[in-house]
């Protein structure tokens, strides 16, 4: 006997597909939710058990091409310079994000009015705020009331902020010496106990999941709960493809269980949340005869316009001890000073500065990133002045949209269910490039006002793909865009994209926060006009 | 491609290397890190017990160690080293990884380089931050908005902007949660 479709199907049990997951269960719509890896348990995460650092570069790799896990999908990245990093489990990347929770700003909707460039977002800052707020205490933000590069808030951060650190208070005397912008970071990490989870630990491992539960992720914060309001999540379930009506509308999903077998989900509304390396290849492997192209892609721009901000680190060695190895990762505090363009500097737009912990011995022994080695005799003194001593400032570049920069579907890749695997394409741009090259300059005279001794720059790290966006963009226009202002596919009526696929820029800052408040508004946009949607009969 | 995942089951254990590989992985730890400093060298301290931790954690490593300590790289470890890097660095990075994990999992050596572990430390988020005493909020806020108006593209006019942490705290946030703003 066939089942009754449900009312949304939901693909990726991630970020944003937790928040609308939950929404929507909320107000009684009948959710499920197909989702290629697993429940997790975190007594088994990596972080408070001696060999963390050794599991950290294998199985709880942030790269899926690294970690390699039944779970993962390769991606073949041979032309690009940049990794995509992520997780699939109940939670998707959470488990491994660092909690770093800031918001775009207001400029960053407004790029081709402000500044000439890329293209402004059909919908802007100050629409979004009331969702920042609302995920803000969903998630669980700790953070310091106040902070002057963003507009005045109507509502605090739900918990205090985290601590700095050593060397957080040394950085900051020395930002503050300067005369340049400062703050504790934002953080979906609590600070308290918060929504039944305990606060944070200080240890550092967030990238290795967080044993304590204190860091936001959705198996935690959201999926618990839309499960118990009825949801129903099903796990080790691989979407191969999106299927459609001769109306053109979504009708459900062809997925792939973890013995092969094959599955056709129903639903009246599609919801895509796999990320934005995921979402297009979703989209390319759902091509039919009515769209030879890819589904949703009348536009040409699935998989196009991918975002990733390249990212330098820059790291002070400092005589005192910071302890630095400890402290929310998440990030201790932000600096926007040179986010806004001044074209004077010869580029458009601007970075985020993230001042992050430094790691354990091993990472501090190997050899460093920037290619650093120390062996032989001098070993120990490198040890000695790297370990707990240090402060590394993470540049986060904005990355403007280019169309040659995108994902496609390898012909001769594939992962463990045969489903072809996404290649990436992707180039540093010019703009981005003197754009590091400033900021680099930058914080390294922040670390010099700091007082370090000896400043070691990486300029565009390999493995710093998080920040995966821009494949299936918003607008009005649907010869220029895939989706409307409210994550609907201008092409499919019942089909929405919820992820970073989103973003019309990358803004210049981690994106979760502005991710999930857009799913959130999203979300509400689809109770609010239930009535109205149009489904497959 | 793409490494395979660690198999938790699969056999990579201490006993699974050699005496000509074990001669050869002491030499080079010998010589990435020696005994100098008042540190111990890493020849000493990687012992089976090292090992076996390590091959435990990370079964996948024992295949380019492996390779990376044939006998037919001979017998000069700067040479073996050389040619390592310059030809199979995944196999040096493995040894590497192998030699410097065994060495910093041991007890009494982070003892003696102060390092606790990656330990849980209570938070007292009641107390008032060192930064907020020194003033180092209040000269950030002194300096006005720093985010740039999409109306004018200009930097932002707050009216009355709180200067100090102390007004901050005393003109809590007004209004509903709607996004309306004090600009």
């Amino acid at each position: 006997m066939a089942t009754e479709p449900a009312d949304v199907l939901i693909v990726g049990a991630g970020a944003s597909g937790g928040v609308v997951a939950l929404r929507l269960a909320e107000a009684g719509l009948s959710v499920v939710c197909l989702e290629q890896g697993g429940w997790l348990d975190r007594a088994d995460y990596p972080g408070n058990k001696l060999d963390w650092e050794l599991k950290a570069r294998k199985d709880w790799a942030t790269s899926p091409n690294i970690r390699g896990l039944a779970q993962d999908y390769p991606i073949v990245e041979d032309d690009s310079p940049v990794s995509p990093l992520m997780y699939n489990a109940v939670g998707g990347s959470t488990i491994i994000f660092a909690g770093a929770w800031p918001r775009a700003l207001p400029s960053d909707f407004r790029v081709r009015s402000l500044d000439g460039v890329a293209d402004d977002w059909p919908i802007d800052y100050f629409e979004l705020l009331p969702y920042f707020y609302r995920t803000d205490r969903q998630f669980g933000v700790s953070g310091l009331p106040g902070d002057p590069a963003y507009p005045p808030d109507a509502e605090d951060a739900p918990m205090p902020p985290l601590p700095i650190g050593s060397a957080g208070l040394r950085v900051a005397r020395g930002m503050t010496t300067l005369g340049w912008h400062w703050w504790p970071e934002f953080n979906s990490i609590n600070s308290v106990a918060y929504d039944g989870r305990r606060p944070c630990v200080q240890r550092s491992t967030c990238q290795s999941g967080c044993n304590e539960g204190a860091k936001a992720s959705t198996d935690l914060t959201h999926w618990p709960k839309a499960i118990a309001l009825g949801a129903r999540l099903v796990t080790g379930a691989r979407v191969r493809r999106i299927e459609t009506d001769a109306r053109g509308l979504a009708t459900g999903a062809t997925w792939i269980d973890t013995d092969g077998g094959e599955h056709l989900e129903r639903a009246r509304v599609v919801v895509v949340a796999a990320n934005a390396i995921g979402t297009p290849r979703l989209l390319l492997n759902s091509s039919s005869p009515a769209h030879p192209d890819g589904l949703a892609n009348s536009s040409g721009l699935v998989g196009k316009r991918l975002m990733m901000h390249p990212f330098a680190n820059v790291a002070g060695l400092f005589e005192e001890p910071l302890m630095s190895w400890a402290g929310q990762f998440g990030d201790l505090i932000e600096s926007l000073e040179f986010y806004e363009t001044d074209e004077r500097r010869g580029f458009v737009r601007g970075a985020r500065w993230g001042l992050a912990p430094t790691g354990g011995p091993i990472n501090t022994a190997l050899p460093s990133r920037a290619g650093e080695q120390a062996w032989g005799t001098g070993h120990h003194e490198h040890v000695r002045t790297h370990l707990g001593h240090g402060a590394n400032w993470g540049l986060f570049a904005e990355d403007l949209p280019d169309e040659a920069n995108r994902v496609t579907l390898s012909t001769t890749v594939t992962d463990s269910s045969g489903i072809p695997a996404p290649e990436v394409h992707y180039s540093m741009a010019d703009n981005a490039r003197r754009m590091l090259d400033f900021h680099i300059e930058r914080a390294t005279e922040s670390m010099e006002a700091a007082g370090a001794y000896k400043i070691e720059v990486d300029r565009l790290m390999r493995y710093s793909g998080w920040h995966l966006l821009g494949t299936a963009r918003m607008g009005n226009d649907p010869t220029t865009s895939v989706l409307d202002r409210w994550n609907r596919a201008h092409d499919v009526a019942n089909l929405y994209v919820v992820d970073g696929s989103c973003f019309v820029t990358s803004t210049g800052v981690n994106p979760t926060s502005t991710i999930v408040s857009i799913a959130l508004r999203a979300a509400d946009h689809m109770i609010e006009t239930r009535f109205e949607q149009q489904v497959p009969v | 491609m793409t490494a395979g995942p660690t198999d938790p089951a699969a056999t990579a254990d201490v006993e699974s290397l050699d005496a000509a590989e074990r001669t050869t992985l002491t030499a080079v730890a010998d010589r990435l890190i020696p005994e100098a400093d008042g540190m111990p060298s890493a020849a000493e301290v990687v012992g089976d017990d090292r090992l076996r931790f390590v091959l435990k954690a990370r079964p996948d490593l024992l295949g380019p160690l492996r390779a990376a300590l044939r006998p037919g790289l001979g017998s000069d470890v700067q040479a073996r080293l050389d040619a390592l890097g310059r030809d199979e660095p995944s196999s040096l990075g493995a040894l590497q990884l192998v030699i410097v994990a065994g060495y910093y999992t041991d007890g009494d050596v982070r003892e003696r380089i102060g390092y606790p572990g990656q330990v849980a430390l209570p938070l007292r988020s009641w107390e008032v931050p060192a930064y907020i005493d020194e003033g180092l909020i209040d000269a950030v806020l002194a300096r006005g908005p720093v985010w740039r108006d999409p109306v004018t593209g200009t930097r932002a006019v707050v009216v009355d902007a709180p200067r100090t942490y102390a007004e901050r705290f005393a003109a809590p946030p007004e209004g509903d949660s709607d996004g309306h703003h004090g600009t």
